[in-house]
């Protein structure tokens, strides 16, 4: 049973670094969130799983009709941890007439 | 309500079309951190905080909800519930009512959120999403007066033209009358001299100095006086402070958290920039200071990590509400990298502290700031 266990956990650990799943939960990311929203707040965080999961129930209740939970929650984790630092955000050009 | 087919062809983007794609630039305003793009979200880089007043193409822009369509010819602030009389005012009449000036510092609750550990999520304010700017327009009181409020009236829940995207709360804040009826509390018709642009709000928008961003109503176009506040998300939920700190990553109770109003003491640099080379020649060293409902009076630096502290100079500019700049002219005594820290005291006595408690949302950073610079030989 345990070794059965632990082989489930290593498929799971391996399935959360599938470069597949991250590029499906990228794709749910520009599937449903812009319908709202930029990107950008969403890339300029850098949080823990279970952070990650709160925000998507908070925007679950907002509307968002998630179809992929699980590889968005990869694609997040994967690229904006909470393991990684804070990007610089971008300079916007000169607006000025 | 606006579907999110709407929401595509509005921002004329294709759904999948990534965010690097779209040319970055936002008219009016200079060069700007762009914490997100829509809506926008825009911080000042700290060198733009070289004045008292940050000028309008400077100044940092937080919205919660996209810009709505504006059309000022058909502008009206409507004020209901416990009043003697609804009052619909249309541009025009509010520009008839008495007009007063204020200077205040508006600054996001969140400003510095990217400062704490663990992360929290929101926008990673660092120090730019503040400014001060002289504000001008009729004050509530008298807007409120032309209603009659009724005795048993405790609040004024405030909602702006901008409208709820698919289920997103609307973003409405409940304002006590007590502050409502605040001298130095206006309907801003006007920033800086110019017409209030509508990236900040324009036509109109709430004044409320010395409280936090969000109760800044943007786009004001109704009051409902209540005896209770409002219960929707950004009043009931949203914009809480823990009562009682909470270990950095802790859970505070629901009933444990707070509205918050008044805004912190906090002061930092804008010159030199921090990792800057400077040289052994004496250095101006520069920055702002401001206490939410308060004055400062007093910022202290240090040049050796806070280890000893001098008073800066500050600017004569000296009201409640608006911040103040600061200066101390320093002669590095040899080469070396150096620990630079500022701190404000404000007329109530509060000290910005060396560290701003953790809480759940990343609100009130006012850390002592801190750069390095290293002076060369």
């Amino acid at each position: 049973m345990r070794i059965l266990l632990m082989g489930l956990l290593t498929a799971g650990a391996l399935v959360s670094a599938d470069p597949a799943v991250i590029e499906k939960g990228r794709a749910e990311e520009k599937r449903q969130c812009v319908a709202c929203h930029g990107l950008r707040i969403i890339q300029v965080q850098r949080l823990s799983r279970a952070a990650w999961g709160r925000e998507l129930d908070k925007m679950a209740n907002w509307g968002a009709a998630l179809e992929d939970r699980e590889s968005l929650i990869e694609y997040l984790v994967a690229n904006f941890g909470d393991d990684k630092p804070l990007p610089a955000p971008p300079l916007s050009k000169d607006g000025r007439k | 309500m606006l579907t999110r087919r709407d929401w595509i062809r509005i921002l004329g983007v294709a759904a999948g079309a990534p965010a690097s794609a779209q040319e970055l630039v936002f008219p009016g305003k200079r060069p700007m951190l762009v914490q997100n793009d829509f809506p926008e979200d825009l911080e000042s880089p700290v060198e733009y905080f070289d004045t008292w007043l940050t000028p309008i193409d400077s100044f940092f822009v937080r919205q919660h909800l996209p810009r709505p369509k504006v059309d000022p010819g058909a502008w009206k602030l409507e004020i209901s519930g416990m009043v003697a009389n609804s009052v619909s005012l249309s541009l025009d009449e509010l520009r008839k009512l008495p007009q007063y000036k204020v200077p205040a510092t508006l600054e996001c609750a969140g400003n510095g959120r990217g400062y704490f550990t663990p992360k929290i999520p929101g926008l990673q304010w660092k120090k730019g999403a503040i400014g001060n700017a002289e504000w001008r327009g009729p004050r509530v009181a008298d807007i409120l007066k032309k209603a009659g409020v009724k005795p048993q009236a405790q609040w004024g829940s405030c909602n702006g033209a901008d409208a709820p995207v698919a289920k997103t709360p609307d973003f409405i804040r409940s304002i006590p009358m007590r502050k409502l009826m605040h001298e130095a509390t206006l309907i801003a018709l006007e920033m800086n001299g110019q017409p209030l642009p509508e990236i900040h709000g324009g036509p109109a928008r709430l004044i409320v100095p010395g409280w936090d961003g969000a109760s800044w109503v943007k786009w004001a176009n109704q009051i409902t006086v209540s005896d209770k506040p409002d219960a929707g998300f950004y009043f009931a939920t949203a914009y809480r402070y823990p009562k009682h700190s909470v270990a950095p990553g802790g859970a505070p109770k629901p009933g444990d958290m707070e509205v918050l109003e008044g805004m912190a003491v906090k002061s930092f640099f804008v010159k030199p920039a921090d990792t800057a080379k400077v040289g052994m020649s004496p250095v101006r060293l520069q920055g702002v200071g401001w206490a939410g409902e308060f004055r400062v009076a007093r910022v202290e630096v240090s040049t050796d990590g806070g280890s000893s502290w001098r008073d800066a100079r500050l600017s004569p500019e000296n009201y409640n509400f608006a911040w103040r700049l600061w200066t101390l002219d320093w002669t590095p005594p040899r080469p070396g990298y150096y620990t630079l820290m500022s701190r404000a005291t404000d007329s109530a006595g509060r000290v910005q502290p060396i560290e701003a408690p953790w809480n759940p949302s990343g609100y009130l950073w006012n850390s002592v700031d801190r750069i390095g610079v290293t002076v060369e030989g």
